[in-house]
């Protein structure tokens, strides 16, 4: 590529404020076309779960007891389930059980783990140490077997799921905030921030903040995927979320029974529906870690 | 007899931003020189002048985005810009030869010291294992290696940073390598240790007759051990001859400031005021990359910049090459 | 350092990671306020018989005393009866063992077969056609439920194909498991000659294997090729490329020089890809430790789930101790050498 064609390339981007915003998404799609890809699949689901009273053919809990599990038909485009209840509607709604435990759960995690690894990293010591320690402990067990231990013993309703997979998953930012507060500790501006007489919870909050919380962003997608497989998972095993809810999970189950006779689209479409969201959201976070760390990036 | 001609080397990264703008940083612009037999080249810059890059333009191990975009590389005739990557594989650790920093990391932590130098040779001269283990024993021995049979069954981590640093000497020596590329050979290591490196390094340039070329960033270096400099700043060679002509009376106000051997400017009792921002290599300002910094920079500075001859093989890279002693400097720049 | 001292060094830094994982055990079915009084006890009882029960249980005594005698029972091999078997936890699971084992190997092995090779493959043209692929591949391999996996293929393979047996655990029913000497019944008809037996057995590993392969790839590969594309960027790979190592030559360093990590890695999975074979298991009807596991939980068998989630914590601890312990024995580097 010549001098005189690269600044022809730069010329033609002086250009009006609208395309520029343009350019910044093909900019991101070019950098990471996953980070893109996975937004887009984010969205698609976030518009099902806003605007399914409307988009949603039938009542997801209307009980159509003559049609009982029918194949999908141009009436019923995923069937019917074994309560005769129209499956598509029900994989629509789904999408709000989706969203409205992956969210509340993330931002548990990230309310409770950010703090910790900001303290735990600044302030070192014994309560440093502990907390690692218990951290490290938990990780000997498979997180889905402790998910459904706790949900199992403190009782089965949404909140607690909701709750449990938050508390469980907040080790995750705490390392990484912790991680980052422990390399920026010794920097310049922090030491002359303590210097200046900062108290601690404003060099806390005010000056590593900011900086740490980088890492546990690009984190909030992938334990946001991790939160919907969960929570699925536990409904699927008939804890947390029962029947007839319009839960993808609780779906599955009952589609299990059918799939081997040959039902298969009880159980199907949901899973579909579960691995599109969760790809979503793992090729979103995949993106993100690309772009905020310029090694794993390789431009052409 | 010239080993490797360089001429008018361009090197640039290539790549987008999250903007979805190319961005093109300049880091090597006309960069020209030559290598001869038997003689020592030293390339001193600043950070991010472009010295390792040159390097690594020559023998081509440039990765995404950096690309050549222009210029050639002549070694013996043989233009390696355009060579197959196989061709060039088997040039490299033979007849070019190669020793870098970081002489620990660098070797492979899984293998024993002697069995990499062993399988360098049998990569590129074949021959019987026997020879090869012989030459490796001679090579550690070359470098100052003592109890060569002993340190041979060592592993990387277990050496000093001078014992590695003699290893990877050893392993550019090990296939009789007609030029040798040294990039900050001593950095890192004790000053003493420096001192020996070095001296070895001159041994071996004569002994061998390799055509050499060090970078560093340390001029006490290039004074003591070279025998030709190339001052680089922004991509390009500012300066260029014989050390000792080039030390005696440096014309570029870049090396002038970096040598400060003028004596006016002693008894003036000005400071040596050429440090600033190093240069952006995406925004390179037209003609002069040293206009910001320069205290003698003009308008004329903007215009593309003659490469003046002050001797046979003395060059500068200036309009006011030699003439700076009558121009009056402006105000320093904070 | 020798190897008894290191072994020893080892086992004394693991202690309090292994009194922690009980302790959590401990805590882990006492935090919901369960009360496993009431199930045993049954809906008639009354409150002396509520009150002998608790007793028995040791559950009147202070916290503290309870955890104590627990890890008592733990170090002896006793971990409580379950109230849904009524039998030692301890021999249930040690029938159970060997099953999960057995599927475990298999699937996370093949997985890693796989996974390793089309990682590193991946990372050697980074940003080509293979590599766009195989990371999409692999992030819908980490998207996938694994239940629900193993139903679409039990319909697929058994019910539209009939290639596969029905998914009701490890064997036939027709057929009669060989004699007991591994716990594994294809190993163990192979052992016996029992060729039946070792058919009908392999034919029923094929499904849940293939499940719990693809599942264990999809870390794999996306951990191996960080692992090889971070060694491609080493100083030591820049060099061996200085030198004009040919490509086939970098290749194996990059592939040596990555082995221990990507060992280390596969380890830490192993701890998650166990819950997972539990839900294959569970799936599958297979009778391992798994699926035991997974009942006792849903219908609250209060000893039995302490058993089998201390169980499973301190097979992932032995895994991470057995890494630890080779990475030890091929690293140069380590004080071992």
């Amino acid at each position: 590529m010549s001098d005189a064609a690269s600044n022809d390339v730069i010329d033609q981007v002086e250009r009006s404020r609208s395309s520029k915003i343009w350019n910044r998404f093909v900019g991101i799609l070019r950098l990471s076309p996953t980070a893109a890809v996975g937004l887009m699949i984010i969205l698609f689901f976030a518009l099902l779960a806003i605007f399914a009273p409307w988009i949603m053919p039938h009542d997801p809990v209307a009980a159509y007891t003559d049609r009982v599990l029918q194949a999908p038909s141009a009436e019923h485009w995923f069937g019917t389930d074994g309560n005769g209840m129209d499956v598509f509607s029900r994989v629509i709604y789904g999408a709000k059980f989706g969203f409205g435990i992956a969210i509340p759960a993330v931002l548990i995690s990230l309310l409770i783990g950010v703090p910790v690894g900001l303290i735990a990293g600044y302030r070192g010591g014994l309560l440093d140490e502990v907390l690692m320690r218990f951290f490290d402990g938990l990780r000997v067990f498979p997180s889905i077997i402790l998910a459904l231990a706790v949900v199992a013993a403190t009782g089965q309703s949404l909140l607690n799921v909701v709750l449990v997979l938050g508390l469980l998953d907040s080790p995750v930012f705490a390392r990484v905030v912790r991680a980052e507060v422990l390399a920026l500790r010794s920097s310049n501006f922090v030491e002359s921030a303590i210097a200046a007489g900062n108290p601690t919870w404003r060099i806390l909050f005010v000056h590593l903040l900011p900086n740490a919380i980088q890492g546990a962003m690009a984190q909030t997608a992938v334990r946001a995927a991790w939160a919907v497989r969960i929570s699925a998972t536990l409904a699927f095993l008939g804890v947390g979320i029962q029947a007839p809810t319009p839960e993808w999970g609780a779906m599955i189950r009952q589609g299990a029974e059918f799939m081997v006779s040959g039902q298969w689209w009880v159980g199907l479409y949901p899973g579909l529906a579960l691995i599109f969201l969760v790809f979503g959201l793992n090729l979103f976070g995949d993106g993100l870690q690309d772009l905020m760390d310029p090694r794993r990036r390789t431009a052409k | 007899m010239t080993l490797l001609e360089v001429e008018d080397l361009h090197t640039h990264f290539i790549s987008r931003d999250i903007d979805n703008r190319v961005r093109i940083a300049k880091a090597l612009n006309g960069v020209s020189f030559s290598l001869q037999a038997g003689r020592i080249l030293g390339i001193v810059g600043e950070t991010g002048a472009g010295k390792s890059l040159t390097a690594q333009s020559v023998v081509g191990l440039l990765r995404p985005p950096a690309r050549i975009v222009a210029g050639s590389v002549r070694f013996e005739g043989r233009e390696l810009t355009t060579m197959p990557p196989e061709d060039l594989n088997r040039i490299r650790g033979a007849e070019i030869a190669m020793v870098v920093q970081n002489p620990r990391t660098s070797l492979d932590p899984l293998t024993r010291v002697g069995d990499q130098l062993v399988r360098l040779h049998q990569i590129h001269s074949g021959g019987s294992l026997e020879m090869s283990r012989k030459r490796a024993l001679e090579m550690m021995e070359a470098v100052g290696i003592p109890a060569p049979e002993s340190r041979a069954k060592s592993w990387p981590h277990e050496l000093s940073g001078g014992m590695a640093q003699r290893v990877l000497l050893a392993m550019a020596l090990m296939n009789g390598p007609k030029l040798l590329i040294a990039d900050e050979p001593t950095t890192g290591l004790d000053v003493t240790v420096q001192a020996q490196i070095l001296d070895l390094l001159r041994d071996l340039v004569a002994r061998f007759n390799m055509a050499t070329m060090i970078i560093t960033h340390d001029l006490g270096v290039v004074a003591h051990f070279c025998d030709d400099i190339a001052v680089m700043f922004g991509g390009s060679i500012v300066e260029s001859g014989p050390v000792a002509d080039v030390f005696a009376a440096p014309v570029h106000p870049y090396t002038r400031n970096l040598i400060g051997a003028t004596p006016e400017q002693f008894q003036k009792g000005r400071a040596r005021t050429l440090g600033g921002q190093p240069p952006d290599l995406y925004n390179l300002p037209p003609g002069c990359a040293l206009q910001s910094r320069c205290e003698f920079a003009t308008e004329l500075c903007r215009t593309p910049v003659p490469n003046k001859e002050i001797a046979p093989t003395h060059f500068a890279l200036c309009h006011f090459a030699g003439t700076l002693d009558e121009m009056k400097p402006k105000e320093a720049r904070a | 350092m020798s190897f008894h001292r290191f072994l020893l060094r080892r086992a004394f830094m693991v202690l309090p990671l292994l009194i922690g994982v009980v302790f959590i055990t401990f805590m882990l079915v006492r935090i919901g306020g369960l009360d496993p009084v009431g199930r045993l006890a049954g809906p008639t009882a009354t409150q002396a018989e509520f009150d002998s029960i608790r007793e028995n249980l040791g559950l009147d005594q202070p916290l503290w005393q309870q955890f104590g005698i627990y890890l008592g029972n733990v170090v002896q091999g006793d971990l409580g009866e379950s109230w849904l078997s009524n039998r030692p936890v301890m021999t249930d699971i040690k029938e159970r063992a060997m099953i999960s084992l057995e599927l475990l190997f298999w699937g996370v092995g093949i997985g890693a077969l796989i996974g390793v090779p089309v990682g590193l493959r991946a990372a050697f043209r980074p940003n080509g056609k293979f590599d766009q692929v195989t990371r999409v591949l692999s992030l819908l391999g980490f998207s996938i439920p694994t239940y629900w996996l193993a139903l679409v293929m039990i319909f697929v393979f058994f019910y539209l194909l009939g290639w596969a047996p029905p998914a009701i655990g490890r064997m036939s029913l027709l057929v009669s498991p060989p004699e007991m000497i591994t716990g594994s019944y294809l190993i163990d008809g192979l052992l016996t000659a029992n060729w039946e037996a070792a058919w009908s057995s392999a034919s029923h590993l094929v499904l849940p294997v293939i499940c719990l392969a693809i599942v264990s790839a999809a870390p794999i590969i996306k951990q191996t090729r960080a692992i090889a594309i971070e060694v491609l960027a080493s100083d030591t790979v820049r060099y061996a490329q200085a030198c004009g190592l040919p490509e086939k030559n970098v290749r194996k360093l990059v592939l040596r020089n990555s082995a221990v990590p990507v060992l280390t890695f596969v380890g830490t999975e192993v701890t998650g890809l166990v819950g997972t074979m539990s839900l294959i298991e569970y799936v599958f009807a297979w009778g391992g430790l798994g699926q035991y596991g997974l009942n006792a939980i849903i219908s609250g068998d209060f000893t039995a789930v302490q058993g089998y989630v201390l169980v499973l914590a301190l097979f992932s601890v032995l895994v991470f101790v057995i890494i630890d312990i080779i990475v030890h024995l091929i690293e140069p580097r380590s004080e071992l050498n």
